[in-house]
């Protein structure tokens, strides 16, 4: 059929335009593909890895041995793991060795084989590493020669760490899996508890009964960490929920915009060739066949740009999943990824665009084909604002510009919205990035000004246990959330009146008093609180309900805190007056090691960076996505514009206007577009971006407060108008071409 | 002489070579009008274009007011078009989104010495349309508007490509009187395309072009106004 040649001619006349719009289908469907199938794998590895191997729900010790585990978890209907754990010194390092996991935190062996016979012992991969060690090899703890037969990954060590309060791994530091039994020669080997509930709804309602339940039967507590608070566990899943709440939705969300820019390149230019096919419907072609024909290269572009996207974000999801992994231990898994996903990045572009082709098409073909051959379609209506405007006071250009813009008023919406869409885009990665160093630089770590936090694994007292050295001081605390909202969980801080190792600031930034209850202004505004205020809030431990009145707010990034006076959080949870569990201080204090649970250590705040390595990755994507989007959009409409108004162009040539004149006429006409365009775009970033930091603080109870940054705004203003100034470059040789005979021979009024 | 042709040649390639213009010759004086007769493919619109510096030619020379047009670099060439040449086409040609005005100043605008707008719009009677968007006006007015365009920056040659051509008798006439009335007050020198040979009694000279050569030249000493032209 001779109108198949004419498919491939009319791309051929167009590349570029063409190209701009498989780019922007191809992009689309790469971020798609590449962003689900990041957030799924690293889902799939992480938290398949937890369900199959039974990742703890809560880790805790106890005074004496549990007498009954099968009675207790009966009880509790918790799956209750007694292992046991043992620090041994070695060149360089120390080696933590757990007894083996049946019931939970059931080790996985990532490489060798299980264990088997006596003396054999599993090593984390990153240890043996480290310490030059092989499989096949032996090692020598406290005088008694082990096998290595291999390496694991265990699901309550994701994140090897010695401490429960440290946030950055010990050097030379990791862990290894050995047989019960083995412990006989480690008679200082302490218990530890593990526990895993089988139904999975209501994991705190039952934390708190199995809290109860110990307490009732007469164990003390000396360690109690559920697994959302335990870096050990929860540090990849942070991860998860850091690229699902970044990636996902920005891919969708891209997605669907660039299906809709292309939706709306496409119907205006079938609807431009309004004359061609009037004639052709003249000719005797059917409805159907016509539309065929203008629907083959929509369907041919969006299915060439959604399978090339997909199939070139296949291979990069590994090593960006590796990337983020780098810091865990975890058993390899390969790559899958989700035919429905496959299937939508393909059909997706396809059924969108093709749709809106067609029912433009339909739309078109309700016309005869004598109204359409008139040309009635390519005739600029003149629409209401254009009737409407009264320009005799503007000097010509500009009146030309204002014409020129408002002659179509879906082509200006299409602009504004699509450079509000990249700047939105832009923004947002920025921001993001911004917030992020604001949360570093002046969040949790900024707050201490005493940078050495010691926690103890037992609730101490002033009176009984001595005092605490100049330098430092106690404070007391517990993990709680407000009354009926679980998701919300924060640190209610119990602080002495005159503790100077906070900073503490209201939010003009003057010195709060510490002998009054002062909430963090993230954790305020979340749950919607201000001076003198109420909220009830409950124990996560053992599910008891206090009354806080709030005196003041704390300015504060990201941080989700409540602090009162140190005695009355004693005399409120009814602890003993001067019980203190963590000693904050300017130095370094020879405590006894056994006693502590971990060490903080903010001193050096560089040595955090690295867990925002991910963030950093994923900004650099966004932004790299949204300078390409601008240009792409911006040279779509630009050439559009040039198309629609070659006509004008061509006559303007005759009639003496130079290449400058004319480019500065049509194609500076876009400016004030692109200006609204990018100032648009900032308020919907910040209503994008608040919305995903609520969604994601309910989800991880992370607040990622979004701070804009002047210049970092200026930066995207800046980039977007450099994008601007080449696409109308590049656009201006595309004018250049536009012969004057096309006016001669036209008959366009 | 002001307007002086000679032996103009012009020649497309579009994989087959078509002789359109084969040595052409014409002579006009200042501030006559002259009409090119002639069918369909005789060359008449090139030898316009070239004429009016939107096209090139292969050989021979084109003299406007002592200037050769055919020597000049495309800069040059601009620079004739916006100061020398006025342009009234068959459609038009109005910028659809401008207003009538504004269509004007389109010209306006790049000129050195243009008239006013107001005087130009009076001349051709459409001072109380000014505001009007060419869609608005009947086709006798849009041509109007394009002669009023081209008029606006007072050139020394008005170059006519059958400005009638899609116009009823009536307002035909009335198109040709504003042309002869232009030539009068403003002393432009005209040059029209026509098929219609009845046109031809308004002109002082008169070329009949058959396949790219003047078949033959007529000079008039009497001018009929265009008001009689019958057809």
């Amino acid at each position: 059929m001779a109108l198949r040649k004419r498919v491939w001619r009319t791309i051929k006349e167009n590349k570029g335009r063409y190209i701009g719009i498989v780019i922007l289908i191809l992009l689309g469907s790469f971020y798609f593909i590449a962003a689900t199938g990041i957030a799924n794998n690293l889902e799939k590895m992480v938290v398949g890895f937890a369900e199959e191997y039974r990742q703890e729900d809560l880790t805790f010790s106890i005074d004496k041995p549990i007498e009954d585990i099968a009675a207790l978890e009966g009880e509790s209907g918790a799956l209750i793991e007694a292992y046991r754990q043992y620090d041994v010194k070695v060149p360089d390092g120390e080696l933590r060795l757990l007894s083996s996991g049946a019931k939970v935190n059931i080790p996985a062996v990532t490489s060798g084989r299980g264990l088997e016979n006596p003396a054999d012992i599993l090593l984390d991969p990153n240890f043996l590493k480290m310490h030059g060690l092989d499989i096949g090899g032996q090692i020598e703890l406290n005088g008694k020669t082990f096998n290595i037969v291999g390496t694991m990954a265990v699901p309550n060590y994701v994140y090897i760490i010695k401490n429960l309060y440290d946030v950055l791994s010990t050097s030379g530091f990791g862990i290894g899996i050995v047989s019960g039994a083995e412990f006989e020669a480690f008679p200082e080997a302490v218990t530890v508890y593990a526990a895993y509930f089988e139904d999975r709804e209501n994991i705190n309602a039952q934390t708190i009964k199995l809290h109860g339940l110990l307490s009732e039967k007469g164990y003390s507590l000396s360690e109690w960490l559920d697994a959302r608070s335990n870096k050990r566990v929860s540090m990849p899943w942070a991860n998860i929920s850091s690229m699902k709440s970044m990636s996902f939705p920005v891919s969708t969300a891209f997605f669907l915009l660039s299906c809709l820019i292309v939706g709306v390149m496409i119907m205006r230019m079938v609807k431009s060739d309004g004359v061609v096919i009037g004639t052709l419907y003249a000719q005797g072609y059917r409805r159907r066949e016509l539309t065929r024909h203008y629907l083959a290269i929509p369907i041919l572009l969006s299915a060439a740009g959604g399978l090339a996207g997909a199939l070139l974000a296949l291979p990069c999801v590994r090593p960006v999943v590796d990337s983020m992994l780098t810091s865990y231990i975890l058993p390899a898994k390969g790559i899958t990824f989700s035919p429905l996903n496959l299937a939508l990045a393909v059909l997706m572009p396809v059924a969108f665009i093709g749709l809106s082709s067609f029912l433009i098409m339909r739309k078109i073909l309700k016309k005869s084909a004598v109204e359409l051959m008139k040309g009635d379609e390519q005739k600029a209506k003149v629409n209401f604002i254009e009737r409407a405007l009264r320009l005799d006071r503007f000097k010509f250009n500009i009146k030309f510009q204002i014409r020129e813009q408002v002659r179509s008023v879906p082509r200006l919406l299409f602009l504004v919205l699509g450079v509000s869409a990249a700047s939105m885009i832009l923004l947002y990665g920025l921001t993001y990035n911004y917030s992020m160093d604001v949360v570093m630089e002046k969040g949790a770590l900024a707050r201490y000004l005493y940078p050495l936090e010691y926690n103890f694994k037992e609730v101490r007292n002033l009176q009984q246990d001595g005092g605490i050295p100049e330098g430092a001081e106690p404070y007391n605390a517990f993990r709680c959330y407000p009354e009926g909202r679980e998701s919300v969980e924060f640190y209610l801080v119990g602080t002495e009146p005159d503790s100077v190792g906070f900073k503490m600031n209201d939010m003009r930034g003057n010195a709060l008093s510490r002998d009054q209850v002062n909430i963090s202004y993230p954790l305020a505004s979340r749950l919607k609180l201000k001076e003198g205020d109420t909220i009830i809030i409950v124990n996560k431990l053992d599910g008891k309900s206090y009354r806080l009145t709030i005196d003041g707010i704390v300015e504060a990034y990201g941080e989700q805190f409540v602090f009162m006076p140190l005695d009355e959080f004693n005399r409120m949870t009814s602890q003993p007056l001067g019980s203190y569990r963590t000693v904050l201080s300017s130095h370094e204090i020879d405590f006894d090691e056994s006693l502590l649970a971990g060490v903080m250590d903010a001193r050096d705040p560089e040595a955090y960076k690295d867990l925002a390595t991910p963030t950093t990755l994923i900004v650099t994507s966004v932004t790299a996505l949204a300078v390409l989007i601008a240009v792409i959009i911006i040279y779509l409409v630009t050439s559009l514009m040039i198309d629609e108004s070659r006509n004008t162009i061509s006559l303007l040539k005759v009639l003496g206007y130079r290449g400058k004149e004319l480019a500065k006429l049509i194609l500076n006409s876009s400016m004030p577009a692109v200006f609204i365009g990018f100032w648009l775009g900032l308020p919907f970033m910040l209503a994008f971006g608040n919305n995903i930091s609520n969604y994601v603080a309910e989800m991880i109870n992370m607040v990622i407060p979004m701070i804009v940054n002047p210049l970092y705004v200026l930066v995207s203003f800046v980039l977007i108008f450099a994008v601007y100034k080449i696409t109308k470059r590049l656009s201006g040789r595309k004018l250049a071409k536009i012969s004057m005979s096309e006016a001669l021979k036209a008959g366009t009024e | 002489m002001f307007l002086s042709v000679s032996n103009l040649t012009k020649s497309y390639n579009t994989g087959i070579i078509t002789h359109v213009l084969k040595g052409v010759g014409l002579e006009m004086e200042r501030g006559q009008i002259g009409v090119i007769l002639g069918p369909s493919g005789s060359g008449k619109s090139t030898l316009m274009n070239i004429i009016g510096g939107v096209d090139l030619a292969d050989g021979g020379t084109v003299e406007v007011d002592g200037q050769r047009i055919t020597d000049l670099n495309d800069n040059r060439l601009v620079e004739y078009r916006r100061e020398s040449v006025g342009f009234v086409f068959q459609f038009y040609n109005l910028v659809p989104n401008l207003t009538v005005a504004e269509n004007i100043e389109v010209v306006s605008n790049i000129s050195k010495n243009p008239l006013k707008t107001d005087e130009v719009l009076s001349a051709v009677g459409l001072s109380d349309k000014k505001n009007r968007f060419p869609r608005e006006l009947s086709g006798g007015e849009q041509q109007r508007v394009s002669i009023a365009r081209a008029i606006v920056k007072n050139p020394i040659l008005l170059l006519c490509d059958e400005p009638t051509g899609a116009l009823d008798l009536e307002t035909s006439r009335g198109v040709l009187s504003l042309i002869q009335k232009v030539n009068a007050r403003f002393g432009t020198t005209i040059l029209m395309i026509t098929h219609n040979s009845a046109i031809a009694g308004m002109a002082h000279a008169v070329f009949r072009l058959r396949s790219g050569e003047v078949a033959e030249v007529k000079h008039n000493s009497e001018l009929i106004p265009a008001e009689r032209i019958e057809w």
